[in-house]
């Protein structure tokens, strides 16, 4: 019931063994090229430029094909036809695992039905931002998560606000945060009533009740409820061509004044109201 | 039975693994070690046959104490258990360094258990 890219889902469903799976990795890495590869095939670049553009990105935060083009290095039409035969040369992990033996056409073909089946569930619905930032689709992809994993998780029926900017994170009884860093660098928060905290506890930990738990069980259960989600997240935007890297979840207590807004951060704030009045807000600190 | 070695910084997830593992009929948990090091000292002091490891902990994380494990004991069976199994060069850089399977948070414990009964 989670993110999972398709070789990883052959294996845990005992379809093909781990070996083959490295093996058919393995046959991935000497077939397929990266963009700046594939460009010095076509003759476009020389090895130097892509030695030059990648001691830009260290000063400037860009994906190679771009800087490239800033650089003056290519022409946007010419990356579009280095990205299309990319793309075109591109061994798929499902065509290795045939090329080696793990699985016959036919089977490959059952077994991607099975995934998209399977994946269909985390396809992220509509969300809408009051910002215009380049991360859009993975903040929007966050939020969709974040509803999803509430209904999926936690089993809990809950209706959300619109999204805002906030100038303050507000109180509240405790908050999980989870830092992202990598191509993206994003603080993730959720904060929750009381009342949420033991929903969130109880579904957690299968319990009926959780009156009788420590404190620190308790906040440890929203801890790994950000952490599902952020995990997830990562999963995703893999998936999408950005390294998302996530750090152990902690709680925060914030003072009745509630916590300032860093400077050079964006806060994104998700209202959500789950069963019996109880509360939580999914609160995205995003780079400017 | 199969014993198993639990380790993960979160006492929820640990708590999850251990009622799966007791209500199973098959498997029988050892211990709880919350982060790579004292897994790899709870793999020497209780002798399991099977570590489920969580990969992103404070202090070791678990795929160098999966590293590590792999030279020190090549029986001990690693599973890991964690919320980046989506992350296919996570998911590939535990396999390549041992692992058996990786379990993806959220699990349910049918999917546990059968990823555990295949070793």
């Amino acid at each position: 019931m989670a993110v999972k890219f398709f070789g990883q889902f052959l294996v845990e469903k005992g379809l093909v063994t781990r070996d083959n799976l490295l093996a058919a990795i393995e046959l991935q890495d000497q077939k397929n090229l990266k963009l700046g590869e594939v460009a010095v095939t076509m003759g476009y670049i020389t090895a130097a430029d892509i030695q030059k553009a990648r001691i830009a990105q260290l000063s400037k935060d860009m994906r190679l094909g771009d800087m490239l083009v800033d650089m003056g290095l290519l022409t946007i039409v010419q990356l579009c036809e280095v990205i299309i035969q990319q793309n075109k040369i591109h061994l798929y992990i499902g065509e290795a695992l045939v090329l080696v033996g793990a699985l016959s056409p036919e089977a490959l073909q059952k077994h991607l039905d099975a995934f998209k089946a399977d994946q269909a569930q985390y396809v992220s619905d509509g969300i809408e931002l009051p910002i215009h930032s380049a991360n859009n689709s993975i903040w929007e992809m966050t939020a969709d998560l974040t509803f999803k994993m509430i209904t999926r998780v936690l089993d809990l029926q809950f209706r959300t606000e619109k999204c805002t900017i906030i100038s303050r994170i507000a109180p509240a009884f405790m908050l999980a945060a989870m830092d992202f860093s990598g191509d993206i660098t994003a603080r993730y928060l959720i904060s929750v009533s009381e009342g949420a905290q033991q929903s969130i506890a109880r579904a957690i930990l299968c319990e009926q009740s959780v009156e009788h738990e420590p404190v620190e069980v308790l906040e440890d259960t929203v801890r790994e409820f950000a952490n599902v989600v952020c995990g997830n997240v990562a999963a995703k935007a893999s998936q999408m061509g950005i390294d998302m890297e996530i750090h152990p979840p902690e709680t925060l207590h914030p003072p009745l004044e509630g916590l300032p807004v860093p400077d050079g951060f964006t806060a994104l704030s998700f209202p959500i109201h789950i069963q019996d009045g109880d509360r939580m807000e999914l609160i995205l600190l995003v780079r400017e | 039975m199969k014993r198993v070695l639990v380790v993960d910084d979160s006492l929820s997830v640990a708590r999850q693994l251990e009622k799966i593992i007791a209500e199973s009929g098959d498997f029988t948990c050892v211990g709880h070690a919350k982060n790579g090091a004292e897994a790899i000292r709870m793999n020497h002091n209780e002798d399991p046959e099977i570590i489920c490891m969580d990969m992103n902990m404070p202090g070791m994380d678990g795929l160098t104490a999966l590293r590590t494990l792999s030279v020190m004991d090549k029986q001990v069976k690693v599973v890991m258990v964690t919320s980046l199994g989506g992350v296919g060069d996570k998911f590939t850089e535990a396999l390549k360094l041992g692992a058996k399977n990786v379990i993806s948070k959220p699990f349910e414990a049918e999917g546990v258990l059968r990823i555990l009964r295949e070793l």
